[in-house]
């Protein structure tokens, strides 16, 4: 099983500002992977939304990407 | 008695740490962007907050154009400086915080999280770590083995003559 991206580098909060970290788990499209594909735990996986959402919404990751 | 004195002297100290993301409107000259930047920043201390880290504004390409209405004209920006501050302040100052911060005329957008004291930007705590990875290298190459030019003469000899 894969590991968590998150746990394996020792990363407790996911911020909004690190857009680089948040954008590997967005597909092409812009939209947030399932955490069947990103393997991080659920928690972190609610983390990780809450966090590409905020991201969003201060124009710093798309909403859709083309 | 004692633990409503208790309760009390907790909730006085009770400060949480909050953090405000904001977006200044691209068409501010940029010279007068350490000017907005420390009014905003005095705003937060007129709240009584400890200010924790924040950095400085920086001009960044947005992923989607945004619109603000400027004495009802709507306009359309994909651009705008980008600014963040942690701080720490009483739970009931941040209501006041957001109702002054929506009268602000240079902010295009902005949002206040909760958030931790310890630095929560992960990007440049790699950086670091990189920075360190090539050193090690080459300080494992620097001691490389003393080379016997005889020996080696020798072993080839007897690989020659085999």
């Amino acid at each position: 099983m894969r590991q968590d991206y998150f746990s394996a580098n020792n990363i407790k909060h996911i911020d909004y500002k690190d857009v680089e970290i948040l954008k590997k788990f967005l597909n092409p499209n812009g939209k947030i992977m399932n955490h069947r594909r990103t393997g991080v735990t659920a928690g972190n996986q609610r983390k990780l939304a809450a966090a590409v959402k905020r991201a969003r919404f201060l124009g710093l990751l798309p909403f859709v990407a083309k | 008695m004692e633990t409503m004195a208790l309760k009390k002297d907790l909730n006085e100290t009770d400060a949480r740490v909050y953090e405000v993301g904001y977006l200044l409107l691209p068409t501010i000259p940029e010279e007068d962007i350490p000017r907005i930047y420390s009014g905003l920043k005095d705003l937060l201390e007129g709240l009584q907050a400890e200010i924790i880290s924040d950095e400085v504004p920086k001009l960044v390409s947005l992923a989607y154009t945004m619109n603000k209405s400027i004495l009802n004209v709507r306009h359309k920006f994909s651009t705008a400086y980008f600014s963040w501050t942690k701080f720490a302040v009483d739970a009931e100052e941040v209501l006041a915080l957001k109702k002054k911060l929506d009268l602000e005329p240079n902010i295009l957008r902005f949002l206040i999280t909760k958030t931790v004291r310890e630095n929560t930007l992960a990007a440049k705590r790699f950086a670091g770590r990189d920075r360190i990875r090539p050193r090690s290298r080459a300080e494992e190459g620097a001691p490389p083995a003393p080379i016997n030019k005889e020996e080696i003469d020798k072993e080839i000899d007897a690989m020659v003559a085999a």
